[in-house]
């Protein structure tokens, strides 16, 4: 292996290969960390009481009306986390990358403070902030006489308060990763060939960043759908998502556990479809992006 | 035309910091996120390196439950052996037990009685008999040691009179179907709280149900529009608050937020009835720190031990003499005269079935 890597060396220039033997440790050991729990799981999950193999477990996602509310409204959750976080995002990311002002680190800090907080931690936030007796109820009864959102904590709206802090520093980062990498002369050019500012920026600079948009809301529904600690300190009443019955089916009753592996399985194959979705559309939208520059 | 790629090497920078900071962040939150050990077991480890001593991993020891958190500090402080809090309740307890039967990694375990019974008939448990084991009344062990109770509750409402805002104090069950206290009520999840899952089951009986348990589910789904969640993790400090204003609980835990920490809770055991919950322990079968264990569970039964779970409201298994002051604080025996004592066994072959139904009836809808 190393004699004939060291040809490819001298070839190829130094950067390269180094780099490639510098990443194979690492490969090595994610692609374990990937392969054989996954594999365990997937067998754990088709396993049948009698030892031979069943799709049962996955029929029941659709059977049992609680583990298909708990599915849909997880995707349900994760679509609307993505779709919102995205777009609230975009406005924080551009004045961190187009202007320069006093505060620029403080507002850095305040929007990727959260990356560092657990799921519990960011549920006891809100639990604090909407609970029935949290911050807000009190403030507003104090100010209007009714209590405003009282204990909206343990609701829909609650949980999706929870989920989009928890996805604000994911959000934010990755689009102001794109916005640097967008070419604003274009839009320079637009304007100056008579666009206003408002279409400069939704037929010139939106496409371009396309694809980072649609990356972010693929990360920011992937992260949502596999969280759970915002809804284990929530109890949200009126719904469940489907990590939480994975908890629950593993903690609860450990009979379960064929189960808690057949939802394990479903979030993965729906995470790495939705990515590789993305992935393909990106590549689309990249072309597109192209092109725009071309008509430019 | 070369678009722009530029990340300056100082944003760069405190992303790798913010990055790292989070995998910490992360390492130490992560695969436990309901269960604070490892960060708590390493302080152990550094503290009883310097003292020479040893840990004893206890599931289910929850610091604000039965005062586990004053007991285990005092065994610390005793004998540099540290305990440290773990926050799964009776049944996420025996699930983890069941799940690590190849390696165990607890030495014992703690439940509300009928969970321990079952985790025992199970095989989870090797059979062990502290001292003291002999004063313990005869329907409260097993004859060989593999469960043994270690104190004894009862079901009550915990009321937190402040938060009540006005309204009266609930004396029984059925006052809590009130439409005044909707959104007010609280037990925790059943399926991983062994007190909520002794109430869950005992509440039929209380109600004078028959074997088909249909009283105590009815009563179940109608007291479910005042509930405000049925809460996973310990809600102890959510009541001090006034978050909580209703706990169905253990009295003993209401006792204590009322003498100890001063909150103004009140403790009613209900005019129907309660149920008498003996919690238990037994030694993990496999026990990496075993000979720890067994002296720590010497001691739990020890007269210092079983004062210690009394000044905090639990009623202790073996007699000793209480304080008068300490004695008078507990509600009047008449208050308990309807109390149901269960049969664990009876209760035991049940509790999958009874938390399946509390599921699909109940918490589903």
């Amino acid at each position: 292996m190393t004699s004939s890597a060291l040809p490819a060396v001298r070839v190829r220039g130094a950067s390269l290969p180094s780099s490639r033997w510098l990443c194979s440790p690492l490969s090595v050991i994610l692609l374990a960390l990937l392969v054989w729990p996954g594999m365990r799981l997937i067998a754990e999950s088709m396993a049948s009481d009698d030892g031979g193999w069943t799709l049962a477990h996955y029929q029941d996602l659709w059977r049992l009306s609680r583990l298909r509310f708990a599915l849909i409204a997880s995707i349900l959750l994760s679509i609307a986390v993505a779709i919102l976080s995205t777009g609230l995002c975009l406005a924080p990311a551009w004045l961190l990358v187009r202007r320069s002002f006093r505060g620029k680190r403080v507002l850095r800090a305040i929007y990727t403070l959260p990356l560092s907080f657990a799921g519990v931690i960011v549920g006891f936030l809100v639990a604090l902030m909407l609970g029935r007796v949290g911050f807000v109820p009190i403030l507003s009864e104090r100010l209007t006489g009714i209590p405003w959102l009282s204990g909206a904590a343990y609701g829909f709206a609650g949980v999706l308060i929870g989920y989009l802090y928890f996805e604000i520093p994911r959000a934010t980062l990755t689009l102001e990763a794109a916005l640097e990498r967008v070419d604003f002369r274009l839009a320079d050019v637009a304007r100056s060939l008579g666009a206003s500012r408002l279409q400069a920026f939704f037929w010139v600079v939106l496409p371009s960043l396309a694809p980072a948009l649609l990356s972010t809301a693929a990360v920011t529904f992937s992260v949502s759908l596999g969280s759970f600690g915002v809804v284990l300190i929530l109890d949200a009443r009126s719904f469940s998502v489907l990590p939480l019955e994975i908890f629950m089916a593993y903690l609860a009753f450990p009979s379960d556990r064929p189960a808690a592996a057949a939802m394990s399985v479903t979030l993965l194959a729906i995470a790495l479809l939705i990515n590789y979705g993305c992935r393909l559309a990106f590549e689309g939208g990249g072309n597109r992006g192209a092109a725009v520059m071309a008509r430019a | 035309m070369l678009p722009r790629f530029r990340a300056s090497p100082r944003t760069l920078q405190s992303r790798l910091v913010l990055l790292s900071l989070t995998c910490c962040f992360a390492l130490a939150c992560g695969p436990s996120e309901s269960e604070p050990r490892e960060p708590v077991a390493a302080v152990a480890a550094t503290e009883a390196a310097t003292q020479g001593g040893a840990t004893v991993i206890q599931y289910d020891c929850i610091p604000n439950y039965a005062n586990w958190g004053g007991v285990t500090e005092a065994y610390f402080k005793k004998t540099g052996v540290r305990v440290p809090p773990d926050m799964k309740g009776s049944s996420a307890a025996m699930a983890a037990l069941e799940a690590e039967v190849a390696s165990p990694k607890a030495d014992t375990a703690y439940y509300s009685g009928a969970i321990g019974f079952q985790a025992a008939q199970k095989g989870l448990h090797a059979p062990y008999k502290p001292a003291g084991f002999e004063k313990i009344p005869a329907d409260l062990k097993d004859p060989e040691g593999r469960w043994w109770t270690v104190h004894i509750g009862h079901i009550a409402l915990l009321v937190n009179t402040q938060a009540l805002a006005g309204r009266p104090v609930p004396r029984s069950f059925q006052d809590l179907l009130d439409p005044q206290y909707e959104g007010l009520v609280v037990y925790d999840d059943p399926r991983i709280q062994g007190t909520a899952f002794t109430f869950v089951y005992g509440i039929n009986a209380i109600l004078g149900g028959d074997e088909s348990m249909d009283v105590g589910f009815e009563y179940l789904k109608k007291l479910d529009t005042n509930i405000l969640k049925y809460a996973k993790e310990n809600s102890y400090n959510e009541l001090l608050r006034g978050e909580i204003p209703i706990w169905i609980n253990a009295d003993g835990n209401g006792l204590k937020a009322r003498h100890v920490d001063g909150a103004p809770i009140e403790v009613v055991i209900p005019q129907e009835g309660t149920v008498m919950m003996p919690l238990v322990m037994g030694l993990v079968e496999g026990a990496p720190h075993r000979a720890e264990a067994e002296r720590y569970l010497d001691w739990l039964l020890g007269e210092e031990a079983q004062r210690l779970f009394a000044e905090s409201f639990f009623r202790p298994v073996i007699d000793v003499e209480l304080p008068a002051e300490l004695a008078a604080k507990f509600p009047p025996a008449e208050a308990y005269s309807k109390a149901i004592v269960p049969n664990l066994a009876e209760v035991a072959e049940r509790a999958d079935a009874v938390k399946k139904r509390w599921e699909d009836e109940v918490e589903s809808r």
